[in-house]
């Protein structure tokens, strides 16, 4: 890159400035680049897709948060939390005769007439407000982080550990903050508190004094503290969706050193223009100026890993040595194993009124104390190992009674707070029944298990607006362990686990490990078809069996052109065959068996 | 109007036309600090100075408070008096002889930077507010009617429609929907000259309230090109600030001498302390203080309101947005509230902090509110149905937009409308096609009638599904309460009494008692669904008596006594008893309901799973595209979810159609002939097979049919449609299964006419029985040896123990035996 007259990597803004006056000087007037783009973002794709630059752009996270420059190119992941709305800003304005422009950056580079002539130019751009992706496994940081950091910060291996390094890691960052900040910062949150207490765990505001108490309450939930403000220029807003995963490349402010005094301002100003400069100083939450958005798909985090070909065979054997693993772990129950890898191909692929086409949830029972404590932990271990992002719930009535399952809007300060089920699509989600005891639901619990029953029947979440509820379509895979048939929540599948004999419990070598989440993020991302002779095969067998057991009902058949489906993407295939839908056909049949042995 | 299109500024100082320009725009513009722009608001609120103000148009800076320009109007209470009568000596030409050509006289002013009159605007509004009239029959225009009424009531704003604006003169509204502040300005003036004209004594300031615009903007759109302009959108109220007093004026006292200053008006957010004592004996300095109670404050109010769930694109949050309230505005609206604003949007930098001259690249963002309408009235309130039926209340559809309607007037022209609204009811589901037909006359429904007299005819159609499990019956029922207007789903197991008629409740902060209403209340004019109506409690179920046949819902506890109005449809599904339909059973035994209920549905489905093959292949080509096609493409020809809800909403509210002299004749012949198939030739028994509520039925159909055409005029062939429908509905249920005809009997008790024939059969037979063989007074017989009688006697058919029993108990009754445990004895 040399030979360029600007950085894009460590004067991102230099690059925009420079592109800015190419197209002033180019004759185009300023006024006309409201919603539009004059090459600056060009530039920043040809930089980062095809010259590579990708690769140089550091990731913004607590652990980089120490060494990364404001003002330089970064790059995020995350799931969009919450939208914050607009934001109006002076777009383009004259100095002197000189057109600024003031796009991707918090404040202008040049002095701005403060009630400034017609020549100012006003362009809004959309705030969003991002989090880490709820659920995220482990595994996705060694490879996103491993790559680059010039410092030593060695990747903490556990989470735990992890969390209080992100503590104090933007504790350090406190300290250098100057003395008056410090006590702004203070006396803000005093103000604050009232309002923040209530929301803490969610907002994600990570020094927050009772992080550790709210951990405690959610200790499924811990992984939202470290947020970050996106700015989000020029793009129409259908294309980011709320709890989509996306990467986000763009300029990044840090400003430690904003002033904070909210102790002074008059409280029609404070009412007006609260939110998000109160609630999310600068000095506390990152911001994020976007250039390049994309959004990712699951193999996108399986960075680093050797891209297989796409070949029958290869397929053929990585799927049975995955299958002979989770069989191993499940006590060699083949069947379960199956279902279970079901699940990770998931994909609600339609919807037609309230129909999610698509989904199929697993409900494993016969666990009990023992059972679980050998196979639930090592499944769970597994499905951390294998997916990216993994949820486990243990149901309990005291945990229903109290834990806030789904995202509720706080009108108090106009953020929506998020819950447990606030996740992104394709995670993972395991509700562990068997603690569940006899007990008294008061309304919240009532209304948790409403929400989970129709999460698990028409894969929606009803967000709570207090005035309303929204629906929100989500795509999760359900796994349900219970001891017997869970009533609360109705899988669409039902087995009871049968181990047949207890292994010791295997390691796997990263590099297999690898290779399956390779494969299962691929077939996940497959499309799928059915051939036309096929489909008349497929109507013949369902008119069958509907002929010979009139029970069956459209949701039973359903459910077989979906596993017919899954068994055939977990071959790698993008079409129905006979031989699938066949085995497909005899899972169910096992499947049946044993429900009416277990009876 | 503005034949002189220059843009010139004129300073307006020496125009007579305009009192009191106390600033000239060039002075104006020369003015830089940030708070110049509340000189600006000050002007304004003067009322004094013409809305000239050159000095940037689009924002306003936070300079201690960003006071908006409006409410403040009142502080200026001196000025009225010395400023109106010398406009209206001054000009006479302009409020009264000619009307707007005074701009030939003075020298024209323009708006900054447009090619706007000052003048012709003044002349614009003033022949708006004197000679709009609704119709030309009125003598007086509707604004000085609506003038004379506000000074009556010692108002201080008048509600002007935007609607009239635009009728009278489209151009006026266009300037004034894009210089909002400028024309509201001017139009202030004119009212104010008006009234004082009118009544000189009259003190008020009134503003002018807009409201209507021609195009409700959405939340979501309002873009940077929007700021300072007239904007309406819609949105629920999700927050409301404390109440703000704003210091208008303010009134010092000499701690030295006591001695009072005059009145200090607010400059720029600011109120300057006199330094020194205004009484030339005190002078002394630094003594003023101020005094509260002679202060004079305004209210001020900071409010949140959110976008409606419809406005909100799939994957998106709500947006929200700030309005400022003043004076009579204040708390108009509680948290919850839907509502219409209109108003003028704004945006104020934001500065680092109030010590730094410098200001963040940002803007903040807000409505001044003009106006608020609540357009969701709690139904509690919307009682006056004539209110309701002249959509006054119902504009929670906005279907002015006439295109839309022409759309929708296209689509009912079609002549295979009918059809085509069955194949996009429930698109999904397929068969069931006459099901489907029943629930779109549901959704039109008929047209609800009251005669003087006091009695009332519902218009609401009543569906009761019935069906084996898993025949998409919720699903339909899901789609129904989706697409119905105001619909409320309920399941019956969870449903009680109460919950599905009001209950009284304590506020716990109040502590008054409220009356909260039920899911029926809550759905007047709606269809209220209820799932698993079977499974419903008795208690909760006899309380639908009422509201299915009389629509209203009455209440008597705990202090209060109300009927409230539950106008709505009922749409039930049940599942037959032992969850499988036994066609050997009666509809009544199958679903267990009481006949009294049964016979307040209109049309009773049976849904019937039948083992037929093509049916099956059918669900199973269904199911099977469902997962491997793209759903889009599979459905055509279908209307989708939101035409088909405006059709319906516009539909409802604006077309009523009436019985034609054919339809009436045939509905008659039709009844007739529905009641003579009753009668069995050569057969005294006599089966009733429709009855006047049938009749009731057929017409809220055919008037439902005649909706779905758009069509005022209920025709023959609704009529016969309506009959159809009716016709398979009842033979699906209530066909007497012993003799296969439809019997009304069924539904009204329960029993069919050969049913009871034969008890009466068995009544006579086993009382002859007991004539036979029993003494008056003798020995008494076991049950079981006269069974063995009646079954000997009896010609045809079995005899059961229970039969006999009825029998027997109906024989007691009259007197002649006596019944004990196993043993009857004659007496």
């Amino acid at each position: 890159m040399v030979g360029l007259p600007y950085d894009c990597l460590a004067n991102p803004l230099g690059a925009v400035r420079l592109t800015f006056e190419k197209a002033v000087a180019s004759g185009s007037d300023p006024a006309t680049f409201e919603g539009k783009d004059w090459g600056a973002t060009d530039l920043f794709r040809q930089f980062i897709f095809d010259d590579g630059g990708l690769s140089q752009v550091p990731f913004l996270n607590p652990s980089t948060m120490t060494w990364v420059q404001p003002n330089t190119l970064v790059r995020f992941w995350g799931m969009i939390q919450d939208m914050l709305g607009n934001e109006f800003y002076v777009g383009a304005y004259k100095e002197g005769e000189t057109w600024r422009t003031n796009k991707f950056a918090d404040f202008s580079q040049f002095p701005m007439a403060v009630d400034s002539s017609p020549d100012m130019r006003v362009w809004e751009r959309r705030l969003l407000y991002c989090v880490p992706v709820p659920g995220q496994n482990s595994w996705i940081e060694h490879s996103s982080e491993s790559l680059f950091n010039p410092s030593s910060i060695s990747s903490p291996l556990q989470r735990e550990k992890r969390h209080r390094e992100d503590d104090t890691a933007i504790n350090d960052i406190d300290m250098q903050v100057t003395d008056e900040e410090v006590h702004a910062c203070t006396s803000n949150k005093k103000m604050r508190e009232g309002g923040i207490a209530s929301n803490s765990s969610n907002t994600g505001d990570t020094l927050n004094e009772d992080i550790d108490s709210s951990t405690s309450v959610l200790p499924y939930f811990d992984r939202t503290s470290f947020p970050c403000l996106v700015k989000i220029y020029d793009s129409p807003e259908s294309n980011l969706k709320l709890n989509d995963v996306f990467e986000f490349i763009g300029v990044f402010t840090f400003d430690p050193e904003f002033p904070v005094d909210k102790n002074d301002t008059n409280d029609l100003e404070s009412s007006l223009c609260d939110d998000t400069l109160t609630q999310m100083p600068p000095s506390r939450v990152p911001r994020l100026h976007c250039l390049v958005h994309r959004k990712l798909a699951t193999q996108d985090f399986i960075s680093g890993s050797p891209t297989f070909e796409l070949k029958s065979h290869l397929v053929k054997s990585i799927r049975e040595a995955l299958l002979g693993h989770l069989t191993s772990i499940l006590g060699n129950d083949g069947v379960a194993a199956n279902l279970i890898t079901f699940s990770f191909y998931l994909q609600v692929h339609a919807r037609v009124d309230s129909i999610a086409v698509g989904k199929l949830s697993l409900n494993l029972t016969c666990f009990n104390k023992e059972t679980l404590s050998v196979f639930g932990h090592r499944l769970n271990l597994a499905l951390k190992n294998l997916l990216p992002f993994t949820h486990c719930i243990p149901l309990s009535v005291d945990y229903l009674n109290k834990v806030s399952l789904v995202p509720k809007k706080d009108y108090q300060t106009n953020r929506l707070a998020s819950g447990i089920l606030q996740l992104a699509e394709g995670s993972h989600l395991t509700i562990d029944e068997t603690q569940l005891q006899a007990g008294t639901l008061n309304s919240t619990g009532v209304e948790n298990a409403r929400v989970l029953r129709n999460l698990l029947e028409l894969q929606k979440v009803e967000y709570d607006f207090t005035y309303y509820k929204m629906d929100m379509p989500a795509d999760i895979q359900l796994l349900v362990l219970s001891e017997g048939k869970s009533n609360i929540l109705p899988a669409d599948l039902v087995l009871p686990l049968c181990p047949v004999s207890v292994d010791a419990a295997q390691d796997v070598e990263t590099e297999v490990l690898r290779s399956w989440r390779w494969y299962l993020a691929t077939m996940r991302s497959l499309s799928h078809t059915i051939e036309k002779e096929m489909q008349k095969v497929l109507e013949d067998d369902l008119v069958a069996a509907r002929q010979a057991d009139r029970s069956l009902s459209s949701l039973d058949f359903s459910r077989l052109l979906t596993m017919g489906r899954l068994v055939s993407l977990s071959f790698g295939e993008t079409s129905l065959t006979l031989e699938h839908w066949k085995m497909a056909n005899e899972l169910e049949r096992l499947r049946k068996e044993r429900l009416q042995g277990s009876l | 109007m503005a034949s002189d299109s220059s843009p010139v500024n004129t300073p307006g100082g020496a125009n007579p036309s305009t009192p009191d320009v106390s600033i000239s725009s060039p002075i104006g513009n020369t003015f830089s600090s940030p708070g110049d722009t509340d000189r600006r608001k000050r002007g304004r609120r003067s009322d004094t100075s013409t809305p000239v103000a050159p000095e940037n148009r689009q924002f306003t800076t936070p300079d201690v408070t960003p006071t908006p320009r409006r409410g403040g109007r009142r502080a200026s209470s001196t000025t009225p008096g010395a400023a109106t009568p010398s406009y209206a000596s001054d000009a006479p030409p302009s409020s009264e002889g000619g009307e707007g050509d005074d701009a030939d006289e003075a020298p024209p002013m323009y708006v900054w930077g447009t090619n706007i009159s000052v003048q012709d605007v003044n002349a614009a509004i003033l022949r708006f507010l004197r000679n709009f009239r609704e119709d030309s029959s009125q003598t007086e225009g509707k604004y000085m009617r609506a003038i004379h009424h506000v000074i009556e009531m010692e108002g201080d704003s008048l509600d002007v429609d935007a609607h009239d604006v635009f009728d009278y003169d489209g151009d006026l509204y266009t300037k004034m929907v894009r210089f909002p502040l400028e024309v509201l300005a001017i139009f202030d003036i004119v009212l104010m000259d008006m009234v004082s004209r009118i009544n000189p004594l009259f003190e008020k300031h009134i503003q002018a309230r807009i409201f209507n615009l021609k195009t409700s903007t959405s939340m979501r759109n309002l873009n940077p090109s929007d700021i300072e302009k007239m904007v309406s959108l819609k949105g629920m109220i999700i927050r409301c600030s404390a109440i703000i007093p704003e210091i208008r004026e303010a009134i010092f006292r000499c701690l030295v001498c006591g001695y009072y200053s005059d009145p200090i008006v607010v400059d720029r957010g600011r109120i300057n302390e006199p330094t020194i004592c205004g009484k030339q004996e005190c002078l002394a300095r630094n003594s003023m203080t101020l005094v509260h109670n002679r202060c004079r404050f305004a209210d001020k109010q900071i409010v949140r309101v959110q976008e409606t769930p419809d406005e909100i694109p799939e994957g998106g949050t709500p947006h929200t947005v700030s309005l400022l309230m003043h004076d009579k505005l204040v708390d108009v609206g509680k948290p919850g509230d839907r509502v219409e604003v209109t108003g003028i949007y704004r945006a104020m930098t934001v500065r680092i902090g109030p010590a730094h001259r410098t200001v963040k690249s940002l803007f903040k963002t807000y409505i001044d509110c003009l106006h608020l309408k609540k357009t969701d009235k709690s139904r509690m309130h919307a009682e006056d149905p004539m209110e309701v039926e002249n959509g006054v209340v119902g504009s929670d559809e906005h279907l002015d937009n006439e295109e839309k309607v022409e759309k929708l007037k296209e689509l009912s022209k079609q002549p295979d409308i009918y059809e085509r609204l069955t194949r996009s009811l429930a698109p999904n589901i397929w068969e069931l096609d006459d099901v489907k037909k029943g629930l779109l006359c549901q959704l039109f429904g008929g047209n609800a009638l009251s005669l003087s007299s006091g009695a009332s005819f519902r218009g609401d159609i009543n569906i009761l599904l019935v069906g084996d499990p898993g025949t998409s019956k919720s699903q339909l029922l899901q789609y129904i309460h989706k697409l119905s207007p105001r619909g409320i789903y309920t399941s019956g197991r969870g449903s009680s009494a109460v919950g599905l008629t009001a209950y009284v409740a304590k506020d716990p902060e109040t502590g008054e008692t409220v009356l909260e209403s039920g899911a029926l209340v809550l759905s007047d004019r709606g269809i209220c669904c209820i799932d698993e109506f079977d499974k419903m409690s008795d208690s909760a179920r006899s309380m639908l008596h009422e509201v299915m046949e009389q629509q209203t819902v009455s209440i008597a506890k705990a202090g209060i006594i109300a009927s409230l109005n539950a106008r709505t449809s009922v749409l039930a599904c049940a599942n037959p008893i032992g969850s499988r339909y036994n066609p050997r059973l009666s509809v009544i035994d199958n679903i267990h309901l009481p006949p009294t209920l049964l016979s307040r549905f209109d049309l009773i489905y049976l849904i019937l799973d039948k083992a037929d093959e093509q049916t099956d292949r059918r669900l199973a080509k269904h199911i099977v595209a469902l997962h491997f096609e793209d759903p889009e493409n599979s459905e055509q020809e279908v209307i989708d979810l939101p035409t088909l809800a405006a059709y319906l909403s516009y539909a409802r509210k604006n077309i009523h159609p009436e019985l034609s002299d054919e339809a009436a004749e045939e509905l008659t012949r039709g009844y007739v002939e529905m009641r003579i198939r009753g009668n069995f030739p050569g057969s005294s028994k006599k089966v009733i097979t429709a009855t006047p509520r049938q009749l009731e039925s057929l017409i809220r159909l055919s008037e439902a049919l005649a909706r779905i055409r758009f069509s005022e005029k209920v025709e023959k062939k609704d009529v016969m449609e309506a009959f159809r429908l009716l016709e398979v509905a009842l033979q699906q249920s209530a066909t007497d299964h012993a003799t296969g005809t439809i019997d009304m009997d069924l539904i009204t008790t329960g029993v069919s006419a050969s049913e009871r024939m034969r008890r009466e059969n068995l009544v006579s037979t086993t009382r002859n029985i007991i004539m036979e063989k029993l003494q008056l007074g003798g020995p008494s017989t076991r049950l079981l040896e006269l069974l063995e009688d009646a079954k000997k006697q009896s010609s045809g058919g079995e005899v059961h123990l229970a039969d006999l029993r009825n029998a027997l108990a109906t024989l007691a009754t009259e007197g002649l035996v006596v019944v004990h445990g196993d043993t009857v004895k004659r007496i």
